[in-house]
Parts: structure tokens; sequence; C-alpha cells
């Protein structure tokens, strides 16, 4: 009873946030200057046309009723049809959706490997000079710009070296019978290889120092002292018994991790040119596509809030000790 | 206690706080003496601002002129040479002047944003932990919106719609990165509002504001300034970010902006890494300083690390 | 032979103040099957001896010199893995964090398979059948072998500690403050167990404690540390009944008895001395209330008093004469205050 309490509360709690970050946005797109027609009119409207124009996207309405139709077209999933290109927006989001789920989730799953294996690392050879230059070494990923590196990365293996293509999610011209064996095609692996091991690069610190810190303090328990007197193998004592411990604020971490990725993959798509939500979200922007960009970070926000809303699931699952009181 | 009374005790109080403010502020160099690491970010600071001051003397052109070759032509894509150090952009500005008169744009944004976020960040952690109840659950819950809000979208679809000013970015990044500060320093707050002497202060007929600020805020100071050096890095990071996505400041010379030019501009074809690898440089060396330097300020403030 | 023969054992730290010595020359034989109590204040080296003597000392300690004999073999002298050997099937322990001994985030009874299988080479049913009759031995209900650490009792919780000692049949158990951390009646549930399990099993026990009602309900010998140091030894009934060093005699009227009705409980003044800079002399004059001048310069050596017991005073001689005004003593210097309340020194 107390864990079904403890998830529906959370539960209200993400639909919250994301209900005022969803009318943060409705505000921001009809209370800032710039006829957020611009992008439709052009000098030969007659008054008349542009007044249908504005009509036709409710535009002549009150804002409470506005926003009313904003969040009745959200909860559904209508966002209307892209300004250029005239595609449902809808269709424009789902065909991106996939791409930057496959490049955030295979750069993560990369980055936590290394990541806790080289914290772990880093623990264990404390003192030495691989935790003197590795903790060093670690913030210095986290400080380099993704798109430097990325741009560097493209100079010297793609336009240099030409091991890996230039940018983009398949080459040009390709046909793929459906979206399934487009994802597993040799095509695709060589596209995404790129994009992904530099995401990887600068998302691997985060675990690192987590697991480093975390491994630490657990080294420090007395149940690995009890661990180390019944003569386990100095691996169980680590793995088993450490490791494991460990590893719940980096687990919590991943979780949460994926929902800021998706976010933060803005940077890495517009790079590579990876056709993901994130391009799409500051090309949308670039050109005043109201229905596309307003879709796309909708999405972008109801990824990353779930995601918060699952870590804290994820954490009570994993430690026993965790009560289903509200923290 | 009469009301002549507190003003005549006014003067000693106030000079304690300033003390107190003071001694938030020496720890700096108590951290840059403790630790190699800070030591080094503030080596690195102090080199930037030198550089950011003296640019228009050091920088042997103006970064946004376009140079000729002295047949006429323009002096595009020039490798490096003795007269360009970094060559030239392909419209034929000087990448090397361009580099120094970033440093400007860098500083100015993180230090601008980091001290936007810090103030506000210690504001809402004071008052929401300092009068608890609804102004701390309608603060608190505000900050649960803010980590709601994807950073960089929100940064890109602001900046774009107030206008591609340097201004706006500053704003955007203080409105947006004052959450993990605001929640620390509330914890903070929560758990000096028990102390005696805070008691003791309001029983001497302290008000709200006055026991806030001299006798809580000071404590909680050091803690703002670790953010505050973690803001800086990140506050770089973005503008850099943002300025490469093309919602920069067009008049300004940034690193990021650097960085986008020659994105655009086909220099990674041309392999011409004197132009894009300096300014990475540049942004990894500064945010990287922001880093040490609030590593340095973790270990004086919880020293359980240090021995670790 | 003796089971176990320390001889001679120092161990240091290295901290921010400096080297502390923590355990500084200590000898004793443990002879197989006998249980000896180690007693003394926290802080004077007792559990630093006791992860000594099983090899797991924290991270900034370090043995500086003596010999553990574990059956006539040195275990300090044995290349890593050998000693390892001897960890849990010969020497098993009982921490003094029991209550934190356990993982987590594992079933105790996964914990407890882990350890018989890895070290004990049974196959996995087999274990699991070992741990049901371990539990049911240190009388825990079997199926609570399938709870978490966190859903047990501090009493299941040290009991749990105590079957996983027993789990590989060591000859040795060494117990650091087993009832500590318990309520009273717990207290005395555990200790009955123990009592019990030492007739029924037969283990030679060394039990580490600061209360020396606990030693004299469960053991044979007494050793009493101060400083780091043993200043008296013998058999209980001897070393409680008729104390040679006015230390004992100031801890024999500090705690409650468990037999005898006391009628003042009178505390031992001051605290033990900063062992990072040890005082010259011996370490007890600064509290005891029959120090002469020659325990400022000289620190008295263990010498035996006749019948196996002995003694690190310098008026270990006159100990018929001091016994009997001790109480009244450690009182006066306590400032004439007799309190009631026993002196908590954990």
């Amino acid at each position: 009873m107390k864990r079904i309490a403890f998830v529906l509360s959370r539960l209200l709690q993400t639909v919250l946030v994301l209900l005022l970050v969803a009318t943060m946005l409705f505000l921001i797109f009809r209370l800032m200057p710039g006829n957020p027609l611009v992008a439709y009119l052009d000098p030969t409207f007659t008054e008349d046309m542009e007044r249908q124009l504005r009509a036709q996207f409710g535009l002549d309405k009150p804002l409470h009723v506005q926003y009313a139709l904003f969040l009745r077209n959200a909860v559904r999933g209508e966002f209307g049809n892209s300004f250029f290109t005239r595609e449902p927006v809808n269709e424009v989001i789902w065909t991106v959706l996939p791409n930057t789920l496959l490049l955030t989730l295979s750069a993560l799953l990369l980055a936590y490997a290394v990541g806790i294996a080289g914290g772990a690392l880093l623990a264990a050879r404390r003192g030495t000079w691989i935790e003197h230059w590795g903790i060093p070494a670690v913030l210095a990923t986290r400080a380099a710009p993704e798109f430097w590196v990325g741009m560097l990365a493209l100079a010297i293996f793609s336009f240099s070296l030409q091991w890996f293509p230039l940018g983009g999610a398949t080459s040009p011209g390709s046909v793929f019978a459906s979206n399934w064996t487009r994802i597993f095609s040799g095509d695709f692996l060589q596209h995404l290889a790129l994009p992904a091991l530099t995401l990887a690069l600068y998302l691997q610190g985060l675990p690192t120092l987590l697991m480093r810190n975390s491994m630490l303090e657990v080294m420090d328990e007395d149940f690995i002292t009890f661990a180390r007197m019944r003569g386990l193998p100095e691996r169980t004592v680590v793995l088993r018994h450490a490791a494991r411990n460990a590893l719940l604020p980096v687990v919590t971490a991943f979780a949460l991790g994926i929902g800021y990725s998706i976010g933060g993959n803005v940077i890495i798509e517009t790079v590579f040119s990876w056709p993901g939500l994130g391009r799409t979200l500051v090309r949308a922007v670039a050109a005043k596509d109201y229905p596309v960009a307003q879709a796309a970070f909708l999405m972008i926000a109801a990824v990353m809030i779930f995601m918060n809303f699952v870590a804290d699931l994820f954490y009570s699952l994993l430690d026993p000790r965790v009560s289903y009181e509200r923290r | 206690m009469s009301d002549a009374e507190r003003t005549l005790t006014l003067p000693t109080r106030w000079s304690q706080a300033a003390s107190s403010w003071r001694d938030a502020l020496g720890t700096l160099a108590v951290v840059a003496r403790r630790d190699r690491f800070a030591l080094v970010g503030i080596i690195i600071y102090v080199a930037f601002f030198a550089i950011a001051l003296l640019s228009p003397v050091l920088a042997p052109y103006n970064p946004q002129e376009l140079n000729y070759l002295p047949g006429g032509d323009v002096a595009a894509n020039l490798p490096p040479s003795l007269s360009h150090p970094m060559g030239t952009t392909n419209l034929g500005r000087d990448i090397f002047s361009q580099l120094l008169y970033g440093s400007r744009a860098a500083l100015m944004v993180g230090f601008v944003a980091a001290l936007g976020v810090v103030i506000l960040g210690t504001l809402v952690g004071l008052v929401a932990g300092y009068y608890g109840g609804w102004v701390d659950t309608v603060l608190m819950r505000l900050a649960d919106v803010a980590f709601g809000v994807p950073f960089l979208p929100m940064a890109i679809v602001l900046v774009a719609f107030l206008g591609p000013n340097i201004w706006n970015v500053v704003l955007v990044m203080t409105l947006l990165l004052w959450r993990d500060t605001g929640r620390i320093i509330r914890a903070q707050v929560l758990s000096l509002r028990e102390r005696s002497y805070i008691e003791a202060a309001r029983v001497l007929g302290a008000s709200h504001t006055r026991t806030m600020f001299v006798h809580i805020a000071p404590n909680v100071l050091p803690l703002s300034f670790l953010y505050g050096s973690l803001a800086i890095g990140w506050a770089i990071l973005t503008e850099a970010s943002i300025s490469f996505l093309g919602f920069g400041d067009p008049n300004v010379i940034s690193w990021g902006f650097m960085l986008q030019d020659a994105y655009n501009s086909q220099a990674l074809a041309r392999q011409a890494f004197h132009w894009f690898v300096p300014p990475g440089v540049c942004i990894m060396l500064a945010v990287m300083a922001g880093f040490f330097i609030s590593r340095g300020y973790e270990e004086l403030l919880f020293p359980r690390l240090r021995r670790r | 032979m003796a089971l176990l023969d320390v001889e001679r054992l120092s161990v240091e730290y290295q901290t921010l103040q400096g080297t502390v010595r923590a355990v500084r020359d200590v000898s004793f034989s443990l002879p197989p099957g006998r249980a000896l109590g180690l007693v003394g204040e926290s802080g004077c080296g007792k559990t630093t001896l006791a992860r000594a003597l099983i090899g797991v000392l924290p991270r900034n300690a370090r043995i500086t010199e003596g010999a553990v004999r574990f059956e006539g073999t040195d275990l300090l002298r044995l290349p890593a893995d050998q000693f390892n050997d001897y960890r849990w099937r010969r020497i098993a322990m009982v921490p003094q964090a029991a209550m934190d001994s356990l993982d987590p985030v594992q079933r105790v009874g996964d914990q407890m398979v882990e350890t018989i299988v890895l070290r004990g080479n049974l196959t996995r049913a087999a274990a699991a059948d070992r741990a049901r009759e371990l539990f049911a031995m240190v009388g825990l209900q079997p199926d609570r072998l399938r709870l978490y650490p966190h859903e047990l009792s501090g009493g299941m919780k040290q009991r749990a500690v105590i079957a996983m000692a027993l789990a590989l049949r060591p000859p040795l158990v060494i117990a650091d403050e087993p009832v500590t951390a318990l309520d009273v009646i717990v207290q005395h549930q555990v200790l009955q167990t123990l009592r019990d399990l030492r007739e029924a099993l037969g283990v030679s026990l060394l039990l580490i404690t600061h209360d020396i009602s606990v030693v004299a309900s469960l053991c044979d010998d007494v050793a009493v540390m101060y400083a780091g140091r043993i200043v008296e030894s013998g058999t209980v009934r001897q070393v409680f009944a008729e104390p040679r060093h006015p230390y004992t005699m100031g801890l024999r009227n500090a705690f409650p008895s468990l037999r005898a009705e006391q009628e003042h409980l009178v505390p031992i003044e001051g605290y033990p001395p900063d062992l990072a800079h040890p005082p010259q002399g011996c370490a007890f004059t600064a509290r005891c209330p029959f120090a002469i001048p020659r325990c400022w310069e000289e620190d008295p050596v263990l010498r035996a008093e006749g019948d196996g017991q002995e003694a690190a005073c310098h008026r270990a001689h006159e100990a018929p004469v001091l016994r009997v005004q001790a109480a009244e003593a450690f009182a006066r210097l306590a400032g004439d205050e007799i309190r009631s309340a026993p002196r908590e020194a954990c």
C-alpha cells in the first residue's frame, strides 16, 4: 500500500511539473514579441486573408481559450502542421524520435559501462599516478565543449582518415524496407558510431566520478571489513559487495541521464547533422516554425520529466532500505 | 532592548558582519594555498582576465576587420604565419586577434551569469529556508519546475525570442541555473536556523532581514561560492553552445562564435586545425579552472573527502 | 601447546596527529577450549589488537613487531594467501560493529551461503542446509535467512553474525563487544547463547569488552588492557577477587556486578593518555590514587605475582592493603563524590 501511495504521489508531482513546463512554453510562444505568423505572412496578403489565417490558428481567441485549446491538443498529441513543409508535426516528431533515442541510449550505455569500470578503478588505485592524472583527465572531458570534440572527431576521423561518414543517419539515396531494417543496417551503425562515441566521451565523466566517490565511501563501511575478515576473495569483496552497493547512486544517475542527455543532444545532433529531436528543435526555432518547435520542446521535456520519475522508482526498487515516505 | 540601545550596538555588529563576509571571501586564499589544482584554476582565470583587459593592446588586428594581401586580394584561409600566428578565417579575419577578444565575452558571460546565479540562488535558498511554510513550498516547487525544464532547449527558445543579445544569454542562464544553488543553500539554512546564536539574535530583537543577511548569510556564503565557481564554467560552456547553434550575439566575438564560423565555413573539410583547435582549448581551460576551484572549495568545506 | 600465542605485538596508526602506538608490546596465550576476556576502556587498543589477530586492520594501521602464533604457526610471517586460509576456517570474528557488518542489499542467507561455499568448499545446497542449522543453533528461525539485514532487529543481527562466525567450525572465535549495542534483556539472551555454544562446540573464545561483568559471566581467564598494554592478567577468579593493579581495582568498583550486590559505583576519574604522545613512566599514573614518585619515572613491566597471575605495577606487592583502600581512594580522586551511575566507558 505504502508503495502504491508513493508511486501515485510521485506520478502526480510529475504530471504537475509537466503541466507547468507546458504552460511556460505556451506563454513564451504567445506573449513574446513578434508575430507568430511571420513565417506565413506575405506582403501580398490582404488584411482579410491575415485575419482568416489568425482564425485558422485560433489566434483571434482570448488567451485563456487559446490556452485551453493548447492543452487539449497537447494531451491529444495534435500539434497541427509545420509552417514550412506543411507536414503534420506528429509525423515529423515520430520520424526523428527513434534516432534520438537510439543515439542517447547507445551513448549512455557505453558511457556508463566505461564510467563504472573506470570509477571503480580510480577508487581501487587511490593515491597512485592513475588517480593523480585520471581525475583531471575526466574533468577535462566534462569541460571540453561537446560540439568542439565532435568537430575534432569529424575533422580527423571523417574528413582526414575517412573512417566514418560526414554526418546524417543514413547514406543519401539508400532505401530501406522498414524503420527496423534501417536501424539494424551496417550503414546506420556506421553513421551512429562517431556521434555516439563523442556523446559517450562527454557523458562518461559523471558516472566515473560518481562511481569513484561512491566506491570509496562504501569501501570504508563495516560490512566490507567484515567480508575481508571472512577471507572472501578480493574480487568477491570488491565486485559483489562494494560495487553492488556503490552502484545505487550511479544507476539512479543513469535514469536521470537519459532525460538530461535527450535535452542536451541538441548540440551533438547539430554537429553531426543527426536527424533527431534536438536538431529538429534547433532548426524549427531558427526558422520560427512554431508548431514543430513547440512539439519538439514538449517531447524533450516530457521524456526528461518522465525519466526523473523513473529514476525515483528505480532507486526505491534497488535499495531495499528505502521507505516509501515522502522525503 | 530599547531602540536607542539597538542603534548604539549597530555599528559594532555591522562591522562584525562585514568581517565575516570578508572571511568568507578570504577562504579563496586558503583554498589556493591548500590545493594545487585550485591554484592552477585561479592562475588560469587571472591569465584570462589579463588577456581580456589587454586584448586591444595584444591583438595585432581588429578581430572583425577583413585583411588584404599586398596584391589586393582578401587574405582568406591563410595558414599560421608570423603576421597571422593562427592564420585567417575564410573572410580574411585574424584568428589570433579573435581568440584574444573572445576571452572578453567568455569572462563577462561566465562571471556575470555566475554572479546572477549565486545571488538569485542564495536569495531563494535563504528566504525559503528561513521563512519555511508556504514560502518554502512555493519556492521549492518552482525549483522542481526549473529542474524539469530541459536546460539547453529552453535556453535556445528563450534567446531566440528575447533576441540574440549577450545580456539575454546571461539573463536566461541566471533564470535557469539558480535551482541547484537554491536547493543546497536552503538545506544549509534549515540546519543553521536551529542553532542557538541565530535564536539569540532573534530574541535580541534583530529583524528578519538582519538575521538573514548578517547572521545566516555569511555562513552559507562559502557554499554559494562553491556553486558559483561551478556556474562560471557552465555559463561559459552554455554561451559557447548557444553561439555555436547560431543563437548568439552576432556583434560579439566569442569562442563559441569562432567555432560556429569555422564549422559553417568548411574549416573541417579544409583541415584548418589552427582555426578550430585554439577556441576549444580556451573554453576547456576556462571551464576546467572553474571545476578546479570548486573542488578546492569542496575539500575545504567537506574535509572528509580530502582524507580519502 | 597453546592454541593462540601472541608475543610482543605492537600496532601503530599513522594519523594527522602523528604516530599513535595503539597496541604496545602485548603478549598473552590462549589454551585450547578456554575463554579469555580482554577488558579495558574504549581506546585502549583492544579492538585494534583483535583486528591485528585476524589480519584485517584499517588502512593507516601497521603491525610494527611481534608474532601471532596460531597452533605454532606465526601468521604474521605467512604469505598473504596462506594467512587467508586461516581466516574464518581457523579464526572467526564477531566484529564490534556487528549491526552494520551485513551487506545491506543482500539477503542474510545469501551472505551466509556465499561464505560457506567460497570458504568451506561446500555445494550451494549443502551450504543452505548448514545455514539453516546454524540459524537454529543461535536461536533464530531458519526462515529468517530470507530477510534483508534491515528487516532484522539488533539482537537478531548479532545472532546472525555469531552464526556466521561458527559457519566453518573454527577452533577460535574472537568476539568484539558482542553485546554492547543491545538492550539489557537481549544482552542476557545473547550471552546465554554464547555460553551454550561454547559448551556445546568447545570453541576457544577471545572476548573483548569494556564490561567486566560480561567477562565474569563468560570467561575463564582475563587480561586487563590499559593504554595499549596488558597491565594485569590471570584467571577470572584470581583477578577479580584479588586484583593486583590499581586500574583493575578501579574497574571492579566502576561497574555494576552481575553477581555481587555492590553498594556504590566509583568511577575512575580522568581519561586515558594520548597515545600519540605517551607519558613517561606508568601510563596510569595520572589517574592512580596510589601513585608514588617512581611511577612518574619508570614504566613497570608485567611480572608474575604467583599462581599464574601477572601485574605491571610498582606497588603490586602491597596489593592486599591497597585493595581495601581502593574504593575510598578512587572516590577521593573523583572529588569525594560517590556516584551511583556506572561510568559508560564505551
